[in-house]
């Protein structure tokens, strides 16, 4: 399959110092001299921010123009002869320090900056005189807009005043938080009305940090724990959301610790940005509350035990209960933190060893309905397109997705979309960022997604924006899917909605219309008991259109969790062998066994919610969790543990002491993400390395390691040297992965398909065939969430992420930065419902529903429509999915996170 | 020789008895008859005249009107945008104020002229903080064309409309460069653009194309349209075509503004004829011609060299008193016509403190934002500030010198240029006079001496 | 913030002359510290919200410009002229009369003791023909040497009894 293009720009020769160069068309001069290995001094561009041309130091002299030419700004033309360092350009740029300087603290001897300071490097190459026009350093005053914050320290008299910082805050990140306040030399970087940072807009995403050129913006944790020189850096990729995003850490060896994280503008999906999560959350890697040795339950807790001892024990009993009662008496999960590797050893431990099928991992309570629905639909679960492509879009087609806070560096994409002039639709029942600047906001009520959809598609076919070529062409089934259209009344969906018929019209127009227009969909439209029809019908939108199968223009579902991705690619579920291959396929099975040397289970295998529902009726025994939080992340908590409870044997592999691992009998200490290697596979389905960065904590060992021990007690011996020979053997058998391997994958990932070691990857599927041949139409029934608001429970209760926190908050809230801005549970609620119900802004609440009851701080606003509110889920202290509803997606066994009744109580 | 006539075209009705501001006292001088005739022609038509011409913009620059409105994007099918520079703020400089506050619908009239001729919908004048007064007669003007149908929609029966807005600057010489005040007018922080790629022609105000045009061109645009490009282009000398109001301040007996065929005065005949020569017992020491950014020329100096005339080269060789008021005789002599402001300084001055003074007004007027402008012209003004106030050191002069040298050619804007010039021309001819700023301060200063820092 | 009709009326109508919103910031910040005097937090916040701006957009606007003021000043505003054209005609002795005359220092924030005046020295007003120039509140007084200024400094004391 020849790989997909992006649009080629027209390339240029010019001579730089009297080198040939060829660049794009629209390159920087300072740009195309980097790429030649010239390196044009600068302190005020970064490639994450629109040329700024403040320092003027990047000035060069190109022939036929007047003067000095600013690098930076000026582009690339054919036939420029550009000079880069002459003797009067060393002057100039000598003196522009020197000004600098004159203004600057220079005490580099105190600045973790020093070594990668650009100033200093440029005054070193310049031999600039940091005295030469006299010393009045005025001192900046004591307290600024940082004296309170937990992660970022502003010094003042260091500050050259480029303004990268400000430009990235206000156009990259666009939270807006940083600005000049005054002019000329009185001119200092501030917040709005001087207020602090913490209590702006400020998003924390610390990318003033990451684009100071100097020491002005600092990590405040990492002051004096190490200089550049005095740390190793090390490549890796964020533990958090499913974007993907490269980032470095930057390590003390000795101490064995992460002293800070960036990122370098060449990452490959993030490009240097990183959010909240990314750039401070790394604080849990080094918490005291780390497992450090396995635990064995005793009568009245756990018991220190050896790694002999605990593993001996949980192989004999594993192999006991798979023995006596027979494969459905057993179940894996499988994380969907761990990288692709250790997935791997997962479901090959229950395949081979635990001789079952009984494996899945966390999609199936967030993106399993992507999986199935886009599988039906397309022939694979996966988003279509690339992060990357997301700046071409003509129109972005947002539907239940929060990306600007669930996939913070996927939202400065859109961000980034937006300021080139696409055109956004949002459909979510709540006022998010992106929704106050949609072009078109469709605030329906949870629940009712297909109900819309249907009308959308209704509204394309009526005004006859279908693509019918693309439909002959590339699809089937469209005869079903349209009478089953027939009923549907735009007028009469729309009042169900709670929305203007002509909003829907004016979606319909827009998205069918636009050139091109791509979706993107998150657990708004999964986690609910009809998830795998609502993303059946997301992609018969994208069929009638034709918007699929092309750059910028696609289905992309943005996965929730660093590995969720990879834990599917690996196979880590029931129903498919790593690479998404049939487990039933005979030629298929044939090729494992062959591999493996056993035998393949012949059980159907289950799901998570339907393991834990298993152990509560006793028929599951033993249940094998590698790094999941069931009890706080899964709906109905109280049953959760009392089904739990019931278990046999329950062995969990942590890096804390989880709400689920109280419960267990055997748990082993992991290392986390920063003390391994492997891969993990971001959204866009970029396989990329992670790098162990320190050792882990006291016994703790990698998951991989743990897995071949309980394998090779359970019977069936499994030994690697690393995971790079995991993987190897896991590319062997999946013929989608086929082209890769760790030394392939290197800095810049593979985008799988990747069958041959030649083969470039894949940014968008489905170019000219979908990749089940035709594409499939699905006619949609709609069945409304099984819990209505009624009397006793009025309104709907929404749950999700918030941007500081994730999942269940267990490696996010040991960061000082995320709890000042994030401390605790709250409930949004709109003003007429809080005055309705004589609730206060801040005010301690009780929500309440059939399940029970949790407590939260009143957040009144309307980001939310009056009759529904919305929690976050990370607090174990108050825990939301206490009152979630456990009922499920009858395909994927995804629970109904989005909607269920509630009931307010004042406390 | 004495001085020529003062030729006042724009200046016609200035101070005129009689003569008020309102549109009555306007349309009884034959006032928007040329407007009436301009929306007759081909909007092309217009701006050849204008071409034809040769009019240069009367801000500092002195670049080809008719080459600037040329280089508007037309093809973008976006609207395009008039700005009226009127942030009057080179010092010096003070004929706007005239303009505005005595003929208004002169101004209003050029505007409507050029809006027509560019397919200009929205034109706004930005005028500076410091003319509230100002601000109020031109609204006024405003109101009383739009209801007499000069300005608004469907002028005078056309289909043609365009509406002028007032917009007040806030204290702020750098919203005098054109995309600094673009960037104001926007509502932001006025920090000139970085060109490429923002040329106001192409990406002016909201991203759309723009001219921004100084009051004075403005008002020349209407009487180009009445007299015909080429009549007008007779008027002044060859390049330097039509008046120009020169405002002579400081010290001589008469300063004001006189309006005069541009390069048929010399410096001499302004100074000494038309202004009334030195305060009495005084010598005339230096001079600036354009603005106090234009480079300083110090009397007994001799300018050689050679020059067009026609289509011959002859020599020259000029002293101050004998160099003609245009752009390219200015020009050839190493400082420039500018805006016009012409402040003239006598044997009492001391130039080091005049240049702190001019140095404290750049400094306090920098936006900040590129690194050579913000910290050249803090040191330029801590320089010389420390030699009027401090301890002055001799090696302050080749400090200064370095630092002045470095700002032009390197900042974003022009002001870089503006910000060094005086400093620059200030050592070069007073040289001696830093040198020897020790000794003087220790002297008893020189009757009638003013303190000027 | 409590605004007169007046200003109210001006600046719905002002917003109307800008395809853009945000180009109205300075109009509004004129008309409202010419109504209540000076531009506080408030006005901040309160101009952002009018103009669907965040209040970081207008207060980087606001401290750029040295004609607003944070905080109140005295009743009548001297604004004399410091730039080199009035030096040269005395603006120094000007500035320093109304200084004496009021027992006060030039300083944009400065109030005399008996909070009637703020004296400040400003750049260029362009009038530099009749210097020294000051402009006391809207009104430009031209060639105001020492004599003219204790004039001046009088006619506002005696307003002031009034």
């Amino acid at each position: 399959m020849p790989s997909n293009p992006s649009p080629v720009m027209n390339q240029v020769s010019l001579t730089i110092n009297g080198q040939s160069v060829v660049a794009a068309a629209g390159t920087s001069l300072l740009n195309a001299a980097k790429a030649a290995g010239i390196d044009l001094p600068h302190l005020c561009y970064d490639p994450r921010v629109e040329a700024i041309g403040s320092c003027r130091l990047c000035g060069v002299k190109v022939e036929g123009m007047r003067g000095i030419v600013s690098g930076c700004a000026q582009t690339v033309a054919a036939g420029m002869k550009v000079i880069t360092e002459d003797a009067e350009l060393a002057r100039q740029r000598k003196h522009t320090l020197e000004l600098l300087l004159s203004d600057h603290c220079s005490t580099c001897m105190g600045c973790d900056k020093s070594g990668a300071c650009r100033l200093q490097d440029y005054a070193y190459r310049y031999g600039a005189d940091q005295n030469r026009f006299g010393v009045v350093l005025a001192k900046p005053p004591a307290r600024n807009f940082t004296t309170l914050n937990k992660g970022i320290l502003f010094a003042a008299d260091k500050c050259i005043r480029c303004g990268l910082c400000v430009k990235y805050c206000e156009t990259v990140q666009m939270a807006e938080a940083l600005t000049f306040s005054k002019r000329g030399s009185q001119m200092v970087v501030t917040t709005p009305l001087d207020e602090n940072l913490h209590e702006t807009s400020c998003e924390a995403c610390g990318g003033c940090i990451r684009v100071c050129p100097v020491g002005a913006m600092l990590d405040k944790a990492a002051v004096g724990k190490g200089r550049e020189s005095d740390l190793t850096r090390v490549k890796t990729i964020c533990p958090y959301c499913g974007v993907g995003c490269q980032m470095d850490l930057l390590v003390d060896k000795q101490r064995n610790r992460i002293v800070r994280a960036t990122s370098s503008p060449d990452a490959p999906i993030n490009g240097g940005n990183l959010c909240v999560k990314g750039h401070f959350g790394f604080d849990y890697v080094n918490s005291p509350e780390r497992l450090t040795h396995p635990l064995i339950r005793t009568a009245d807790g756990f018991r220190q035990a050896t790694w002999e001892e605990a593993i001996g024990f949980v192989g004999r009993r594993l192999r006991e209960i798979r023995d006596q009662h027979g494969p459905d008496a057993l179940a894996f999960v499988s994380s969907a933190r761990c990288p692709n590797e250790e997935n791997y050893l997962v479901q090959k431990l229950a395949r081979t060893a635990g001789a079952t099928n009984n494996v899945d991992n966390c999609a199936t309570s967030c993106h399993a309905p992507t999986v199935a629905g886009l599988a039906a639909a397309f022939g694979s679960g996966a988003m279509t397109n690339s992060v990357g492509e997301i700046k071409d879009c003509a129109v972005m087609f947002l539907i239940g997705a929060n990306p600007t806070e669930a996939h913070p560096i996927i939202g400065l994409e859109m961000k980034r979309a937006l300021r080139r002039g696409a055109k956004l639709i949002v459909c979510d029942p709540r006022k998010t960022w992106l929704a106050q600047r949609a072009h078109i906001h469709i605030q329906h009520r949870p629940g009712s997604d297909n109900m819309l959809l249907n009308a959308i598609l209704r509204c394309i076919l009526d005004e006859g924006l279908a693509d019918q070529e693309f439909i002959a062409n590339r699809c089937e089934g469209f005869k079903e899917f349209e009478r089953n259209l027939q009923g549907i009344a735009v007028e009469a969906a729309a009042e169900y909605c709670g929305v203007e018929a002509e909003l829907i019209r004016a979606a319909a127009r827009l998205y069918a219309l636009g050139k091109p227009s791509a979706i993107y969909y998150t657990l708004g439209i999964t986690e609910h008991s009809c998830g795998t029809d609502n993303v059946k019908n997301v992609a018969n939108l994208a069929m009638l259109t034709g918007q699929i199968g092309k750059w910028a223009s696609g289905v992309n579902p943005l996965r929730g969790q660093n590995n969720v991705q990879g834990a599917c690619d690996m196979g880590a579920m029931a129903n498919k062998l790593p690479g998404y291959q049939d487990w039933s396929d005979p030629v298929v099975r044939a090729k494992f066994e062959k591999a493996w040397g056993v035998s393949l289970p012949q059980n159907k295998g289950s799901k998570v919610p339907l393991f834990i529902t298993a152990a509560g009726r006793g028929e599951l025994k033993a249940l094998y969790i590698v790094g999941e939080d069931l009890v706080a992340t899964e709906p109905n908590q109280t049953k959760v543990i009392e089904d739990l409870s019931k278990l046999e044997l329950l062995v969990c592999q942590e890096i804390f002491m989880s709400e689920t691992a109280k419960l267990a009998h055997v748990i082993f200490p992991s290392a986390c993400w920063a003390e391994k290697d492997g891969t993990f596979s971001a959204s866009e389905r970029r396989m990329q390395l992670i790098r162990k960065a320190v050792e882990p904590p006291g016994e703790a060992k990698a998951d991989w390691e743990i897995l071949c021990l309980v394998s090779t007690a359970m019977g069936y011996p499994m030994q690697y040297q690393n995971p790079s020979q995991i993987f190897d053997e896991m590319v062997s058998l999946a013929p989608i992965f086929g082209g890769m391997s760790h030394q392939r994958i290197g800095d810049r990932g593979l985008q799988w398909p990747c069958p041959t070691p030649e083969h470039p990857g894949t940014p968008f599927l489905h170019n000219g065939k979908f990749t089940r041949g035709k594409g499939k139409f699905h006619a949609i029934t709609f069945h409304p969430q099984k819990e209505e608001p009624c009397a006793e429970y009025p309104l709907i209760l929404s749950t999700g992420r918030t941007l500081y926190n994730y999942n269940c908050g267990n490696m996010t809230r040991k960061a000082a930065v995320i709890n000042q801005r994030d401390p605790g549970n709250f409930v949004e609620i709109h003003p007429d419902t809080a005055a309705r119900y004589g609730i206060r802004r801040d005010e301690k609440i009780v929500v309440r529903t059939r399940r029970g009851k949790v407590t939260g701080r009143a957040v009144v606003g309307d980001r939310v429509r009056p009759d529904i509110i919305w929690m976050p889920f990370h607090f174990a202290e108050e825990p939301t999915n206490n009152i979630t509803n456990d009922v499920f997606d009858p395909v994927t066994a995804t629970a109904e996170y989005k909607c269920c009744a509630a009931q307010l109580e004042k406390l | 020789m004495s001085a020529p006539e003062q030729c006042r075209i724009i200046f016609r009705h200035i101070d005129e008895p009689g003569y008020s501001n309102d549109l009555a006292c306007y349309v009884r001088h034959g006032g928007y008859e040329i407007l009436k005739k301009s929306v007759a022609m081909k909007p092309e038509a217009i701006v050849d005249e204008v071409k034809k011409s040769g009019l240069r913009g009367r801000g500092g620059a002195g670049f080809g009107c008719g080459l600037k409105w040329s280089l508007l994007d037309r093809k973008s099918g976006k609207p395009v945008y008039l700005i009226v520079n009127a942030d009057e703020s080179e010092p010096g400089t003070f004929k706007d104020r005239y303009i505005i506050h005595q003929d208004p619908h002169q101004l209003l009239e050029g505007i409507m002229i050029t809006c027509f001729a560019n397919n200009v919908k929205l034109a706004y004048i930005y005028i500076r903080g410091e003319f509230p007064h100002g601000a109020r007669i031109l609204e006024k003007a405003i109101a009383e064309a739009r209801a007499a149908n000069f300005v608004g929609p469907n002028i005078l029966g056309t289909a043609y409309g365009c509406e002028i807005y007032i917009h007040r600057g806030a204290g702020a010489y750098i919203c005098g460069e054109e995309t600094g005040l673009i960037e104001s007018l926007e509502g932001k922080r006025p920090n000139p653009r970085i060109k490429p790629p923002y040329f106001p022609a192409v990406l002016g105000l909201y991203q759309c194309p723009t001219i921004v045009n100084n009051v004075e061109t403005l008002c020349h645009v209407k009487h180009i349209a009445d007299m015909g490009g080429e009549a007008f282009s007779k008027i002044g000398t060859p390049g330097n075509t039509g008046t120009r109001i020169l405002c002579v301040s400081g010290h001589v007996q008469h300063p004001g503004y006189y309006e005069f065929e541009v390069g048929k005065i010399t410096m001499g005949q302004l100074l000494n004829d038309v202004c009334g020569g030195p305060l009495p017992g005084r010598k005339f020491k230096a001079v600036i011609p354009g603005g106090s950014s234009a480079k300083i020329l110090k009397f007994g100096e001799r300018f050689k060299g050679k020059r067009k005339v026609g289509a011959e080269m002859v020599d020259y060789d000029w002293g101050v008193e004998d160099v003609p008021m245009d752009f390219d005789s200015l020009g050839m002599i190493g400082t420039m016509g500018g805006s016009g402001g012409v402040i003239v300084m006598d044997d009492s001055v001391n130039m080091v403190e005049a240049l702190a003074n001019i140095n404290a007004f750049y400094a306090h007027e920098s936006c900040g934002q590129c690194t050579p402008c913000r910290e050249g012209s803090l040191w330029m003004k801590k320089i010389t500030s420390r030699m009027v106030h401090g301890t002055a050191r001799t090696e302050d002069a080749a400090l200064l010198k370095s630092v002045a040298d470095q700002i032009p050619g390197r900042t974003i804007c022009a002001f870089g240029e503006a910000c060094s010039w005086p400093t620059q021309s200030f050592l070069a001819k007073f040289g001696d006079e830093f040198k020897q700023y020790p000794e003087t301060k220790k002297a008893a200063k020189p009757a009638g001496a003013l303190e000027l820092v | 913030m409590n605004l007169k009709l007046e200003t109210l009326t001006k600046i719905d109508e002002v917003i109307t002359h800008y395809p853009e919103k945000r180009s109205a910031t300075l109009p509004l910040l004129h008309l409202i510290q010419e109504d209540v005097g000076c531009i506080r937090e408030e006005a901040i916040e309160w101009i952002a919200q009018k103009l669907g701006l965040q209040p970081i957009n207008v207060y980087e606007v606001v401290t750029f410009y040295p004609m607003f003021r944070r905080q109140p000043i005295g009743r009548r505003h001297i604004k004399v002229c410091r730039t080199l054209s009035c030096a040269l005609m005395g603006g120094y002795k000007t500035c320093e009369t109304f200084e004496q005359e009021f027992n006060t220092r030039a300083g944009p924030t400065e109030v005399s003791p008996d909070g009637e005046v703020t004296v400040e020295f400003v750049e260029c007003l362009a009038s530099c023909g009749t210097a020294p120039v000051v402009l006391i509140d809207d009104e430009l007084h031209q060639k105001v040497d020492c004599a003219k200024a204790k004039q001046l400094a009088a006619q506002i004391k005696a307003e002031a009894k009034k």
